[in-house]
């Protein structure tokens, strides 16, 4: 009878798994090395050196400002985007442990991780656009006019625009997993400090921050590997324009294969996302095993 | 773990990998079966287009006319561009059609040209279609023609009943892959008479009588810019760009960028940019991008003085007869097109649907081009006082002043070139300092003759 | 000393309030634009309190037959449905058998299941859609179902193991002792504990399954197959886009996510936190 319990229990899920996610992600990894003449590493090489604007990974002749191609746009979205997820997520949800009507601010802040991907972008568009968005009017109430236009039509801001958007949406996340990692601080050790006299701001620094440790971490990586994926709010906001300006690696995989059937280059730009994702995911694979022990 | 939970593990593990190999087996004979299914199907459908062949051939050595109305009902899927109010239009049309053929059930879908671009080769690769007629652009119908995905229509439409060169747009040799439906024309300068006579405004002679005219609508109380800029995926800017390029450089200079033989970094392409076209972005003439139909109303409540679109605007605002237009003074060239209809060889009732695509190129015109459709009929036949009266005096403003018509130059191009363009124009319009790299771009992606 | 803690809490909880009110700015003019005629929007901002508010968008949205949202919602259910129902019980068999029984290769076929969670989903389409085209899956929605089903199990099974790791392994001991049956014990004994978690699995795989916008451009083609996403990105017509209609539509897109965000929650926060606490 346990061979059958067996057979369902583990296999079946396991065929599924076999079929379509082990399968298709090792025949892309062939794909993207293969051409009609057999092993090689062309489409790699051809996708990286790509150089018309809406393609390139790494554009050949970088300016004061984007486009500089799709690798870096992600390099700098998680350069500029990480950090705010992190600092605004533990500020956060430090300050809501102790505040009246928190639910309702967890709540709306929440409310991007339900948005569907595509319905983020037209907000994005929205947040941004000169007559009816809110940053260009902040701005031009502060009387920078520079940045009270429509920052998805400009090379200099498009980026940027889509960035802290992105930010808008995922500090959900960031909040929920800092509230939980606080809630698992045991209080013993902030009763101690505050018998020794610390000031709520010491505390924060000296007793809560290094037990939050772990769970940075995990924020990170899972915030990482998001932005590496990034891809509706980039199609529905910009579509990568304009001049190129907010291309994503993986808007540029769609574009090899849905407009001009390139599967082999489309494997590769999914092959390099692949590997580029693979780093966050061993640290963060790690940090489970870890705690596993 | 007992010995016997050990022998089980066993026994399970060698039976997933069985199971695992039998899997992999029978999805090798599910595909090399349904291979040979379509095999066995591209052989009847041959058996099926030669008996056609046959019968056609009888039946003109018979005389017999056109294919009789289907006896039972069939269902036809039609997709084209028009959402909103353009749909209704194209309604219109498609219930003319049903009056004499109640057996033909229409369903009208909204597809972008672009989106179909985007997501049909893929369809077409796998045998299937998603409609029995589609609209997409001409350079995408031929593309997908010589791959053998279309259905040739050669014989369905005669072309000297058609304005001279539409037709040419969608043929590969002697095969004709999609029948023209109405033009559309870019043909200059919306503006409102109501806000001209206002102000004082009339429509200029020359370039410098247009730039003095831009000078006195940017002094008027509440307008922004005096032209509104349009941008949709980036394409109004590339229009008003080709309407510069025709009236300075002439219209044979359209045709020699679309087929190659001018280069964009040619001087004289880089003359009009940097003399006619980038002075007046970086004095702010233009206003920054708008999404287009935003545009629209702005431009109509006066926030901008004139706007430079095809003649579909005559159909989007409140109050057609208050609406003129005037070209640049010196072009003698206007880009027109026309939309493009085909039949997949996909489609589940090719007669039915070539049926209703010659309706579509002929019969059909007609009507469209009578509601406020904004479009004019490609087949000669149709008389002009059949067309809604705002199109009247576009059709005559242009015929009268004896302009050519024109291929779109992005249209034409089309693929990745055409996406190249539009993302590159609308930097040029926000950063005209950045002319001669966009130049560079272009022409690094051009096409070769 | 009280008293001053509370003042503080008072000056706290307003400076958030403040702050939520910004952040859900941007949410209350896409609100805003989908119940005026756009023309107002644009002329006046969504932000002027006067003019006219009906429910106009929302009926043309949801009536037009070129716009068929309708459609758009039933096959986003379909899809959304079967692609959480599929792989919250092939997860939970998975997790189970990494939790309770003993096979060799446990530890690598863990340590396989994380790395699948994190593969982006770029990486598979291309085969999938080779493999589809040849076996007539293409554009149907179940293809998009059993994609999307397997792309759950991982992190599902991983969700799932957490939940079992609290249950004390005791209890299933004793379980078998009494010579029951691993189908009893599932039943009996694991179903009622970790019936939250199946909640909290569903509901979150349920709203990314909704949201899905990439899977579902690349196999599904035909308008008559689009989920809702689709609609909402590709509704645009040649010379004619209606943002008001296009909010509007936007809003019923998002009012089943957030209709399962509100009823669950508590179970949804403790999901997204089992993620990063280890038991």
């Amino acid at each position: 009878m346990r061979g059958l319990e067996f057979l369902v229990f583990l296999l079946l899920p396991l065929a599924v798994l076999g079929v379509w996610v082990v399968y298709p992600i090792l025949a892309t990894v062939v794909l993207s090395f293969t051409t009609s003449s057999g092993f090689s590493l062309g489409s790699h090489i051809a996708v990286v050196t790509e150089r018309s604007p809406l393609k390139a990974l790494i554009y050949p002749e970088p300016g004061p400002y984007p486009p500089w191609g799709a690798l870096i746009h992600n390099a700098l979205w998680i350069a500029i985007g990480l950090p705010l997820v992190v600092f605004l997520g533990v500020v956060l949800a430090y300050l809501l442990r102790e505040a009246y009507g928190s639910g309702a601010v967890r709540s709306v802040i929440f409310l991007g991780m339900v948005l569907p991907g595509v319905v983020s972008g037209l907000t994005i568009r929205f947040m941004f656009d000169a007559d009816i968005g809110i940053f260009p009017k902040l701005f031009s109430l502060l009387g920078i006019q520079e940045l009270a236009k429509t920052w998805t039509i400009y090379p200099q801001t498009a980026l940027l625009a889509l960035i802290l958007g992105s930010v808008w949406l995922w500090l959900g996340f960031s909040v929920t997993i800092f509230s939980a990692g606080l809630d698992a601080i045991p209080k013993s050790t902030i009763e101690a400090a505050i018998i020794d006299g610390a000031s709520p701001v010491q505390i924060f620094f000296k007793v809560i921050l290094p037990q939050l440790k772990p769970v940075t971490l995990v924020v990170t990586l899972m915030t990482i590997m998001w932005i590496l994926k990034i891809f509706d709010i980039v199609y529905v906001a910009t579509g990568g324009g304009p001049g190129g300006s907010s291309t994503v690696l993986a808007l540029i995989m769609y574009t090899y294969f849905a407009s001009a059937l390139e599967y082999h280059k489309a494997a590769a730009v999914a092959t390099i996302l692949a590997l580029l994702t693979l780093i966050p995911a061993g640290l963060y694979i790690k940090s489970v095993l870890a705690g596993e022990k | 773990m007992s010995q016997q939970e050990k022998r089980l593990t066993t026994i399970a593990l060698a039976l997933a990998v069985i199971s695992l190999l039998l899997g992999g087996y029978a999805l090798v004979v599910l595909q090399s079966l349904s291979s040979s299914v379509s095999d066995l199907q591209a052989t009847v459908s041959q058996l099926k287009t030669s008996i056609d062949q046959l019968t056609a051939r009888v039946s003109k050595l018979e005389g017999a006319a056109a294919a009789p109305p289907p006896a039972s009902p069939v269902k036809l899927v039609v997709i084209g561009p028009w959402a909103g109010k353009e749909a209704d239009y194209f309604q219109a049309v498609i219930n003319a059609y049903k009056k004499t053929h109640p057996n033909v059930e229409i369903e009208y879908r909204t597809m972008r040209a672009e989106d179909v671009a985007a997501v049909m080769p893929v369809q077409f690769a796998a045998g299937i279609a998603p409609g029995d007629v589609i609209f997409g652009w001409a350079w995408w119908i031929v593309k997908m023609g010589k791959e053998g995905h279309i259905v040739d229509v050669s014989g369905l439409i005669n072309e000297n009943d058609y304005i001279p060169g539409i037709v040419d747009q969608v043929k590969d040799g002697n095969k004709i892959y999609g029948v023209p439906f109405t033009m559309w024309l870019k043909p200059g300068f919306w503006y409102r008479k109501s806000f001209f006579q206002k102000y004082g405004l009339s429509e200029p002679k020359s370039y410098d009588e247009f730039v003095s005219l831009l000078e006195k609508i940017k002094g008027i109380p509440g307008v922004k810019n005096p032209i509104a800029t349009g941008d949709g995926v980036g394409w109004p800017m590339s229009d008003v760009t080709e309407h510069f390029l025709i009236a300075y450089g002439g219209p044979q200079l359209q045709l020699d960028l679309i087929s190659g033989k001018v280069r964009f970094t040619d001087p004289r392409v880089r003359d009009i940019f940097a003399n006619k076209l980038v002075p007046l972005i970086s004095k702010r003439y233009f206003s920054e991008p708008i999404e287009w139909t935003t545009a629209v109303t702005k431009w109509w409540a006066g926030e901008y003085g004139i706007y430079f679109m095809g003649t579909w605007i005559t159909g989007m605002v409140d109050d057609p007869k208050d609406l003129d237009f005037f070209p640049l003074p010196e072009a003698r060239g206007v880009v027109g097109g026309a939309d493009y209809a085909f039949v997949p060889k996909y489609s589940r009732n090719p007669d039915a649907a070539l049926d209703f695509l010659k309706f579509l190129a002929t019969e059909g015109q007609v009507v469209h081009a009578s509601v406020p459709s904004g479009k004019i009929p490609t087949w000669k036949k149709a008389s002009v006082e059949a067309l809604w009266p705002p199109m009247q005096s576009v059709y005559r403003k242009i015929a009268g002043k004896g302009m050519s018509i024109l291929p779109d130059l992005d249209d034409s191009v089309g693929g990745d070139w055409q996406k190249l363009f539009w993302d590159q124009l609308k930097l040029l319009w926000v950063n005209p300092g950045a002319l001669d790299s966009v130049l560079k771009t272009l022409e690094a992606s051009q096409p070769r003759p | 000393m009280r008293r001053t803690v509370s003042a503080r809490r008072v000056l706290v909880s307003t400076a958030l309030l403040v702050f939520a009110a910004l952040w859900a700015l941007p949410f209350i003019g896409l609100v805003v634009t989908s119940l005026k005629p756009y023309s107002e929007v644009i002329l006046h901002g969504w932000w002027s309190m006067g003019g006219t508010y009906s429910l106009k968008n929302y009926i043309e949205a949801l009536q037009s037959p070129f716009y068929n949202l309708m459609a758009g919602f039933r096959n986003s259910f379909i899809v959304a449905t079967a692609s959480t129902f599929i792989p919250v019980l092939l997860a939970s068999l998975l997790a189970y058998s990494l939790s309770y029984l003993d096979f060799k290769g446990k530890t690598t076929l863990f340590v396989s299941i994380l790395f699948m969670m994190s593969v982006p989903q770029q990486m598979v389409v291309i085969p999938l859609y080779m493999l589809y085209a040849k076996i007539g899956l293409l554009d149907k929605l179940l293809g998009l179902i059993l994609l999307h089903s397997a792309w759950g199990v991982p992190w599902i099974t991983f969700f799932m193991r957490n939940y079992l790791k609290m249950i004390p392994s005791s209890l299933v001991e004793s379980a078998r002792v009494d010579g029951a049956s691993e189908t009893t014990i599932l039943m009996r004994i694991l179903i009622p504990v970790i019936t939250p978690a199946v909640i909290a699995a569903s509901a979150i795989q349920f709203t990314w399954v909704w949201g899905d916008f990439f899977y579902a451009m690349v196999f599904l083609a035909s308008p008559d197959n689009w989920v809702i996403t689709q609609r909402i990105a590709l509704l645009k017509g040649e010379y004619h886009i209606d943002w008001g209609l296009l909010s509007a539509g936007a809003i019923l897109a998002l009012i089943p996510p957030l209709v399962i965000y509100t009823a669950f929650r508590k179970y949804y926060v403790r999901g997204f936190a089992g993620w990063a606490l280890k038991g």
